[in-house]
């Protein structure tokens, strides 16, 4: 306590006496929101527009990574070795490298290789107005949209594998008795997972999956390392344009702060609902 | 918990003893191994080994197709080399001392704080508690990179830190709340007639700490903390953005001088999946002789 203290008023003493740190809040605020003289409207500014970006990398990456991850847990607990081998592979693979490593590996890879293939480029090029904007508010401007497929791509396929884990957990806690249940009944083993063993396990997995969601949200911002342009990748443009580094920087944490707090609260209360209601419904 | 579990339990002995179900639903479950007959298994191990050669052929050709000239004969000139008489640390090895001296440091210094934000959020007086919830809830809801470039821009400025020094500080600080969590956890776990038992047998505070308490949160604890020194070993590949030469950034220096992205990078990949392997297997033993001990 007293250490933490006196660590505390160090870093002040340097920052009143030795830094002569000028503080400007005011600069901050072109970065967020700025008058647009050409539109007459208020314009999001920089920051505002990465954390649109960020959004939207986690909102699509999290989609990918629960359709891989649901794929992939299929695959570890599949009655076939060939699919568990399979299964195994990319999880173990995946889990023991850095997202880093692995974010360079597969950004080499699918721009170079994969990409291409796709004709992304030519994507938006016939649409109309109305078209282009639901476009671009869903996947960003055109010409960043084999950037930022890369980077969907490249997190859904490294946090997938931590998802599948999560699934195969949720999945192998479901009672034998249930499995039993449902095939004496005269299911089917798809009809069984399905209608029996899945609604089970997601429920058992919601908490995991939330937080990895969030885990998600903040993995984004190592995309930044690969030149997509999202919070963390503006807040360095704007730091270093504006130098007000420990304005910028705050800011941008407040807002990844913001973000994922406010997840965290909405996965919790929906948590706490379903518990209620499931607790309140009839005993299926 | 669903609410199918009390009854299901409680049937569990009637299940045990009932005859075998008819062979088509034995092997009903998935996730379990199932004894399949020897053909059927060597049959997937095949196909196993056939998916992995066409994936290493269309590799291959892509990399053919594309121009690629794989260069793995150039690989080991960058883990040893041959300087003089004797052998030299490759930048590789380089690379990867300077990340073990990265995780080991960042390790010690996260155990350490982590144990004083739980003690501080279980024990503390409501200030302390509230200031060690502030703390874990504003780490944990920011990326551990802004964390860094908040650190590296503005702490180690002011107090004079090197990029070593503040990576390290950086990873420790981040993960030292994952293993706040895990361990306030642990200790919230032992029964509450532990306590009450050892307090009416007259032990001080601290000896309840000490010999009846903590001793029964190693084992709980050391499955998810090794969970987080394993994700911390990962996690400090990202120090390599503030220029700290650990193995990532050391790969990336080769990368630009040589070109050789495919290569470097799947050894760089396979160097930290040795590292978090032999650590695995470490607390793996850890806790089977713990394990042992209490038996």
């Amino acid at each position: 306590m007293a250490a933490l203290a006196g660590g505390l008023a160090y870093v002040a003493h340097r920052f009143g006496s030795v830094l002569h740190y000028r503080w400007d809040w005011g600069s901050l605020g072109g970065a967020l929101l700025h008058w647009s003289v050409a539109h007459h409207a208020w314009r999001a500014g920089l920051l505002l527009e990465g954390l649109e970006a960020t959004l939207r990398l986690a909102l699509w990456s999290s989609v990918l990574t629960f359709l891989l991850g649901f794929g992939f847990a299929l695959c570890r607990i599949s009655r076939s070795l060939y699919w568990r081998l399979l299964g195994g592979l990319y999880v173990g693979f995946v889990r023991n490298m850095p997202l880093l490593v692995f974010l360079f590996l597969f950004y080499f890879f699918l721009s170079s290789q994969i990409l291409p293939l796709l004709g992304l480029d030519r994507l938006g090029h016939g649409a109309g107005p109305a078209a282009r904007f639901w476009l671009g508010l869903l996947f960003g401007p055109p010409r960043e949209l084999s950037a930022f497929v890369t980077g969907v791509f490249c997190l859904a396929l490294f946090e997938g594998a931590y998802v599948a884990e999560i699934l195969r957990a949720g999945l192998q806690a479901v009672p034998r008795g249930q499995w039993e249940a449902a095939l004496g009944l005269g299911l089917g083993r798809r009809e069984t997972l399905w209608r029996v063993i899945l609604p089970q396990a997601l429920r058992a997995s919601l908490p995991a999956l939330a937080g990895q969601v969030i885990l998600l949200i903040k993995a984004s911002s190592v995309a930044s390392l690969i030149s997509i342009p999202e919070l963390t990748y503006m807040a360095n443009e704007v730091s270093s344009s504006n130098d007000h580094v420990f304005e910028t920087w705050t800011a941008a944490a407040a807002l990844y702060f913001v973000v994922c707090f406010g997840a965290a609260s909405l996965f919790a209360r929906w948590e706490r609902a379903r518990g209620t209601a499931l607790a309140a419904g009839p005993r299926a | 918990m669903s609410p199918s579990r009390g009854p299901e339990r409680a049937s569990r002995p009637a299940l045990a003893r009932r005859p075998r179900p008819p062979e088509r639903y034995a092997d009903a479950r998935p996730g379990e191994i199932i004894a399949a007959s020897p053909g059927v298994a060597a049959l997937g191990a095949l196909g196993f080994a056939a998916t992995l050669f066409v994936l290493v052929w269309l590799a291959w050709r892509g990399s053919r197709d594309l121009g690629y000239a794989w260069q793995w004969y150039r690989v080991p000139h960058e883990i040893f080399r041959r300087v003089g008489g004797g052998w030299q640390a490759g930048p590789l090895v380089e690379g990867l001392l300077v990340t073990l001296g990265v995780s080991l440091r960042a390790m010690v210094l996260a155990l350490l704080l982590g144990l004083a934000t739980a003690a501080a959020r279980l024990a503390g007086t409501p200030f302390l508690r509230g200031l060690a919830r502030a703390h874990i809830e504003i780490i944990r809801g920011t990326p551990l990179l802004v964390q860094l470039y908040l650190f590296y821009f503005i702490l180690a400025p002011l107090v004079g830190l090197g990029r070593f020094w503040t990576g390290t500080l950086a990873l420790a600080v981040f993960e030292s709340v994952f293993a706040a969590e895990v361990m306030r956890g642990a200790i919230r776990s032992v029964a509450p007639g532990q306590w009450e038992a050892a307090r009416a047998l007259g032990l001080g505070e601290r000896t309840i700490w000490r010999r009846v308490i903590l001793p029964q949160t190693v084992l709980p604890m050391l499955p998810p903390l090794a969970g987080i020194l394993v994700s911390l070993i990962k996690d400090s590949a990202i120090v390599s953005v503030i220029s700290v030469f650990d193995l990532t950034n050391q790969g990336r220096n080769i990368i630009s001088d040589t070109f050789m992205s495919f290569e470097i990078w799947f050894t760089v990949a396979a160097l930290y999946l040795m590292m978090t392997l032999s650590l695995s297997t470490l607390v793996n033993g850890i806790e089977r002789r713990v394990r042992r001990l209490r038996a």
